[in-house]
């Protein structure tokens, strides 16, 4: 008995292990098996992305709104081609050009072709030199980007006036595609930290925010360079919090900023972002914006009435990814921002816009200033956002965004899907919308819904 | 000198059997990672095809610099995606629990967690250059004759890591290094959840950077029972790269010649 156990024992250890363990070499594919035994490295030149995008828009709009709209009305359709290219060349070791711009033709009832329909927009075209390892010294119009967030980022000093028009209203695609600012940038990276310095100097008055008409090649240096602006900021590595420390300063206003990001556990990021300086709060500054650029007379009041002063304003946003094993990615952030409307704030909104309709346009006014500004316009908000890459099948993405205003139940929303047909062709459809009460800051837009379908060709 | 022949013979005896004993579980798994990582930094140009039911779908190349951590011994990396064009540009840093992705098109650098990490098509580095002597405490549970990628039978120790370190970014892995080569053959790659999430096969071995190193992983996704993904490497050569290019900033500033 020991003998045969024995020799159970061998035959099995001089076995290959189980034809379940192997069973797997069935799923590779045939055409793998068949490459050549020593591949070679593929030959890629490519060093810009280029593409040709056409998104149509559907919109239905609120009827009997608690504050009317000034005209015009805008269309509750529209399509927009764009031509969009980034690129960067290196002209020598040490020396090299970027450039970044979009071109975009928009039909839609209301808008006269082409004059208003042609637009471009220079969002980058600046040199990069290298004069000592790991220091950079850039001068031309640059998009500088900064903020850990995803849905406010009170650090990202550069933002005000640089939307451009996008098909989707996450703010993960908003910034993606605006316009730069003219500037000196210089930075050195060391190991463990880096050190940048920039100065944007005013070469123009501010453009109005509703009713200018520029030129369709005008590169808006009038919306993005209106004043000097110097920035200073320090990133360290530091305990895994990667710090970032800023300060700004533009015409008679400082700001101060951190950026803080940690790992919890294989799933979790979290990260929090503060800016605060004193400044006047949403409505005073609107108010005096107008009025600075002759959008509303010298003599309007200030509606709804504020306080004129200055006081330490803080901005905030702090939040959380978390990252399941099925590709689903959720980020839920809170945002404080002091400067924007309160409860009460909004009250004076709606009595004032329901007591003296001559007043809407002053009103809205003040709204389209913070969407301008890229501003919440309430002191409270939280925001969600979810994403699912290969959902259901691979190349697929879903993903959803919700803004919500914490004082009265309000919020917008949007879902997404876009799919990757092949490496030259996506496919793109948004749904969105806005929820609320007649007397509440989203319910109260005239935006109900929109619907978006989106093609986009690279090349 | 009866001492010394007893001696001797009891040597004569022992040798042979302390040679018939397989090498720790620990040093197999060390000299594996040797096999697969170059003692040095370098950087490699890697081709990743995504087959779907058998069919090639997604071809995506990235170059990768990648460059091992004085302290913890791991490869730091910085991935830069040069194929499609929609994804030109697109940089992934992997330093530790530091790791970031940069996207040129919006200029911001997103924090990501280890679990983002495993998503995305760089993640898939972890099973090629992951240090696992460094952060797993290995068990040798036998020695098996198991079929290599190319359906050569290949003599092998079959060995249980287990996650010894936070940076470990699987729960578990099971190891099959060929003996006598100590070239991995098979590894299978293990979630928090004890759930299956990869299977890969190092084959293809040719000489690079002074060693014997495979230069195709197939990589068999277990959670998508339709997705396997070859990740060929090529232009393995090496790279001077100093410490200061493993954070955040250095993304945009990162140039592939």
């Amino acid at each position: 008995m020991r003998t045969a156990v024995a020799f159970c024992f061998v035959l099995c250890a001089a076995m290959p292990a189980d034809a379940q363990e192997n069973g797997d070499l069935d799923r590779i594919p045939q055409a793998v098996q068949n490459e050549p035994a020593e591949p070679a490295a593929p030959q890629s030149n490519a060093h810009g992305t280029y593409y040709a995008e056409d998104d149509f828009a559907l919109s239905s709009a609120r009827g009997d709104l608690a504050v009317a709209v000034p005209p015009p009305t805008s269309s509750d359709w529209s399509n927009r081609t764009s031509l969009d290219a980034f690129d960067q060349w290196t002209l020598s070791e040490r020396l090299s050009f970027t450039f970044s711009d979009r071109f975009s033709l928009t039909e839609a009832d209301g808008i006269g072709f082409p004059a208003e329909a042609s637009r471009n927009a220079l969002r980058e075209a600046y040199f990069t030199w290298e004069p000592v390892t790991q220091t950079f010294v850039e001068f031309g119009r640059i998009n500088l980007k900064n903020g850990i967030a995803l849905g406010f980022n009170p650090t990202d000093f550069f933002k005000a006036n640089t939307a451009v028009s996008q098909a989707s209203a996450d703010p993960s695609t908003l910034r993606s595609d605006r316009l730069g600012t003219l500037m000196l940038r210089m930075q050195t990276i060391w190991d463990g930290g880096s050190a940048t310095f920039v100065y944007a100097p005013k070469i123009h008055t501010p453009r109005q925010i509703v009713g200018a008409d520029p030129g369709w090649i005008d590169p808006s240096f009038d919306q993005t360079n209106t004043t000097d602006r110097f920035m200073l900021a320090l990133n360290l590595e530091v305990a895994d919090f990667s710090p970032q420390a800023l300060i700004y300063h533009e015409s008679g206003r400082t700001k101060a900023g951190l950026n803080l990001s940690y790992p919890i556990g294989q799933s979790v990021i979290a990260y929090g972002e503060w800016a605060g300086g004193n400044a006047p709060d949403l409505i005073a500054e609107a108010i005096a914006f107008g009025k600075a650029t002759g959008t509303l007379p010298a003599v309007a009041p200030v509606v709804p009435p504020t306080s004129a002063s200055r006081a330490f304003q803080n901005d905030l946003a702090v939040g959380a990814s978390w990252t399941s094993e099925k590709k689903i990615t959720l980020n839920l952030e809170y945002h404080f921002h002091q400067a924007g409307f309160t409860g009460a704030d909004w009250r004076g909104w709606f009595d004032v816009g329901g007591a003296n309709p001559a007043l809407a346009p002053e009103l809205w006014y003040v709204r389209g200033y913070a969407s301008a500004q890229q501003q919440p316009m309430s002191r409270h908000q939280i925001f969600l956002r979810a994403d699912w890459q290969d959902a259901f099948v691979t190349d697929l993405e879903l993903s959803g965004i919700a803004f919500v205003n914490l004082t009265d139940g309000s919020g917008m929303m949007q879902v997404a899907a876009n799919y990757n047909l092949s490496d030259a062709w996506s496919l793109g459809a948004y749904a969105g919308g806005t929820f609320g009460g007649r007397r509440s800051e989203w319910g109260s837009l005239p935006n109900a819904s929109s619907a978006i379908f989106q093609v986009v060709r690279y090349f | 000198m009866n001492k010394l022949f007893i001696g001797f013979t009891l040597a004569a005896l022992l040798v042979p059997a302390a040679l018939a004993q397989p090498p720790a579980a620990q040093d197999i798994v060390a000299a594996a990672d040797k096999t697969r990582n170059p003692g040095q930094p370098f950087r490699l140009t890697n081709t990743l095809v995504e087959y779907i039911g058998g069919q090639a779908r997604d071809r995506v190349v990235l170059v990768v610099f990648a460059k091992e951590d004085k302290q913890t011994h791991q490869f730091s990396n910085l991935v830069r995606y040069v194929d499609p064009p929609r994804d030109l540009g697109k940089m992934v840093l992997m330093n530790g629990s530091n790791m970031w992705f940069y996207d040129p098109s919006s200029k911001v650098s997103v924090r990501i967690s280890p679990q983002q990490r495993l998503m995305g098509q760089a993640s898939d580095g972890d099973v090629v250059t992951a240090n696992l002597a460094k952060d797993y405490t290995a068990k040798l549970i036998g020695e098996e004759t198991l079929q290599d990628a190319d359906r050569q039978n290949r003599d092998c120790w079959h060995l249980d890591l287990a996650a010894a370190s936070d940076e470990a970014i699987y729960s578990r892995i099971e190891y099959w290094v060929e003996k006598g080569t100590f070239h991995p053959v098979k590894g299978k790659f293990y979630s928090d959840s004890g759930r299956l999430l990869k299977i890969a096969y190092y084959h293809k071995y040719v000489e690079q950077l002074g060693g014997m190193r495979p230069s195709e992983t197939i990589i068999i996704d277990a959670v998508d029972q339709n997705l396997v993904t070859t990740m060929t490497n090529a232009d393995m050569r090496p790279q001077d790269i100093p410490d200061a290019w493993f954070q955040r900033e250095y993304l945009p500033r990162l140039k592939v010649e």
